[in-house]
């Protein structure tokens, strides 16, 4: 029972230190939660944006999630959703016009996943001939592919009927992904879902991800046992990358139809915050992206009901996540 | 042209040889902190909100600083005590910062202070060349210019700097001296926030006067990789900072006589930058990494 009160205690802890920030900025936090909480979840629609925005959340999430499980810190989730994004976009504008979507979207999305492991390759092999830490390689790549994105846009990719707010042409509609019904709600949701589902199969079910899983918990003995550690942690990268690529792909495809300067800007971080709450297990990121989704949701309530900008509730995801990570996995074996 | 972009280097890079120099200290110790960028955005925004309420540049810089230790604790807690990795301890707070300033920024955005001005020194101000290149900047730049032998002295000269070296190679030794490796850790990490704060104030009230929504724009993350580049040494440091700092002012001078190459190829000049110095040394052996880091670098589950 002790320990039940203690668990609640971690559990609610985040939301107290956030309820007495907001306390401290003048807002009442009970009618601040109320708000976020019908905006998230009082209807529908709230549910189905929720949907839509831990769409991408996930994605990058598992990007971070499949190298972890090789002993890599990936966080370059970011810049490679975002050269995912150009190349689909690039593509599809250049080279499907017309095309139906049985073949287009299909090619969408090998070429998000390209993009995404392009990004992804690099800072492997960095680390493997370089010795380059890949975490310091994929943020300083993040930036690299936030500024290759606004040269593209602003440069050789620019509608010519944008002006001093820059986009892309955008893509056909027949190379949109389908929605549910009348929702906003898109199969790239699904496709996120079904794309945990099975990287959890392959890192627990197979073969490949046990030698993961051992490169993972010690790289020296895995050695030993015969495991070609850097080629497994170089598919790692690629497949983590291709996954976020694919998340850039949903952004251009189901959500905004062209590209954006700022298109998926910060996902690849909150991805990085939903994939550590898991402790880097592909099924709970299932969850923490939902919630970081909902977050992100009511991030817009907030805005409307106190007036705090919804860039407010990432300071609730981080102290999430900073309690997640006070707490520790305790004697919980990876 | 040379004047020019040799001076912008120093401007441009004091703030990123602060945040450094006090990774080169905490990472002595055998902590690495990523929050340094969470720091010096820390930093930044307080010294320049502080700077802005008391119309005094030097409490906004004490506050600054203050500002950008109190994230490294936060960042020496979780690692030291709870034992949780390092490298994500260290985003989570860059996150925390970018969600906090972004958050009690937004009425600071288009405010104008009276920051810190360059002063040139009498005489040496004069010399041709060397004069407005090392001699005609903010007072942080010389006090960085004086801290760099300091820690440098301090780190292979003084005991305290002995025991703190040996913390990040041989904890054992220090416990066995009687001394606390936790204490030495905390008080490594403290000066390293204090000095990316510091940093970012440089940045904020000093180098442009204003204060931009995340306007660190990753400097704390090159700092810290700059510290790798460095090998550990301060001197290094100084060298891999004033490099950053001659990148971006080279792209502000082509900028500046309105070249045809788009700006976004040249923003990515420091990034890029970094990325080519650190394959340079790190594909000759790295040695002089403290064995603690080693540890982190090399994926040892770290805590995790």
């Amino acid at each position: 029972m002790r320990r039940f009160w203690i668990g609640l205690a971690f559990v609610l802890s985040p939301f107290v230190l956030f309820a007495l920030f907001l306390l401290s900025q003048g807002a009442n936090p009970l009618e601040s939660y109320q708000a976020m909480l019908r905006s998230a979840f009082g209807d529908w629609y709230g549910i189905g944006e929720v949907a839509i925005k831990s769409t991408p959340f996930l994605l990058t999430a598992l990007a971070v999630a499949i190298p972890a499980r090789a002993g890599l810190i990936n966080v370059g989730g970011e810049g490679q959703l975002m050269i995912g994004a150009l190349l689909t976009t690039w593509v599809g504008v250049f080279y499907l016009q017309g095309v139906p979507a049985w073949v287009g979207v299909p090619v969408l999305i090998l070429m998000g996943a390209l993009g995404g492991a392009i990004w992804g390759i690099v800072p492997a092999l960095l680390r493997q001939y370089a010795r380059m830490n890949e975490t310091i390689t994929t943020l300083l790549l993040n930036y690299v592919a936030f500024f290759t994105v606004g040269y593209f846009v602003h440069g050789p990719l620019k509608d010519p009927e944008s002006f001093n707010w820059p986009f892309s042409p955008k893509l056909d509609e027949a190379l949109r992904l389908p929605t549910f019904g009348s929702t906003r709600v898109h199969i790239g949701f699904v496709l996120a879902i079904v794309a945990a589902l099975v990287v959890w199969f392959v890192i627990f079910r197979t073969r490949v991800g046990f030698r993961l899983r051992v490169i993972g918990g010690n790289a020296i003995a895995a050695l030993q046992a015969g495991i070609k550690v850097n080629r497994m942690q170089l598919l790692a990268m690629v497949f983590g990358g291709a996954v976020a690529g694919i998340a850039g792909m949903i952004e251009i495809a189901g959500i905004e139809g062209h590209l954006r300067p700022m298109t998926g800007f910060g996902y690849g971080y909150i991805g990085f915050l939903a994939a550590w709450m898991a402790w880097n297990h592909p099924l709970w990121t299932i969850g923490t992206a939902f919630l970081l989704g909902a977050i992100s949701v009511a991030g817009n309530a907030l805005e409307m009901t106190s007036g705090l900008p919804s860039s407010s509730v990432s300071i609730l995801m981080a102290f999430i996540l900073l309690t997640v990570l006070a707490v520790g996995r305790g004697s919980k074996a990876s | 042209m040379i004047v020019e972009i040799l001076t912008g280097a120093i401007r441009a890079g004091t703030s990123v040889l602060f945040a450094s120099l006090g990774e080169v200290v905490a990472q002595r110790a055998g902590v690495i902190n990523l929050g340094t960028e969470g720091s010096m955005l820390g930093g930044a925004f307080v010294a320049f909100a502080v700077t802005y309420q008391t119309g005094s540049p030097w409490i906004g810089l004490l506050a600054g600083g203050l500002a950008g230790l109190l994230f490294a604790l936060i960042h020496a807690f979780l690692v030291i005590q709870r034992r949780a990795n390092q490298l994500a301890v260290g985003l989570t707070i860059i996150f925390l910062a970018q969600g906090l300033t972004a958050f009690m920024g937004q009425d600071y955005v288009d405010k104008q202070i009276n920051g810190l001005n360059p002063i040139a020194i009498p005489v040496l101000s004069d010399i041709p060349f060397i004069g407005p290149v090392f001699f005609n900047h903010d007072i942080l730049t010389y006090l960085v210019f004086l801290l760099v032998p300091l820690i440098w002295w301090f780190l292979f000269y003084s005991k305290p700097g002995v025991l703190l070296r040996a913390t990040g190679e041989r904890e054992e030794v220090v416990f066995s001296l009687g001394k606390s490796p936790t204490l030495i850790r905390y008080l490594a990490v403290s000066f390293g926030g204090l000095m990316a704060g510091l940093g970012g104030a440089q940045l904020s009230i000093a180098f442009t006067h204003t204060w931009v929504e995340n306007m660190t724009q990753g400097r704390g993350i090159i700092a810290v990789a700059l510290v790798i580049f460095a090998a550990w040494l301060p001197t290094r440091a100084m060298l891999g900072a004033y490099l950053f700092g001659g990148a971006q002012a080279l792209q502000l001078a082509l900028q500046g006589r309105g070249l045809e190459v788009s700006p976004f190829l040249l923003f990515m000049l420091p990034y890029l930058l970094t990325l080519v110095v650190l394959f340079i040394v790190e594909r000759r052996k790295v040695s002089s990494m403290p064995e603690s880091l080693r540890k982190v670098f090399e994926g040892e589950r770290g805590g995790g």
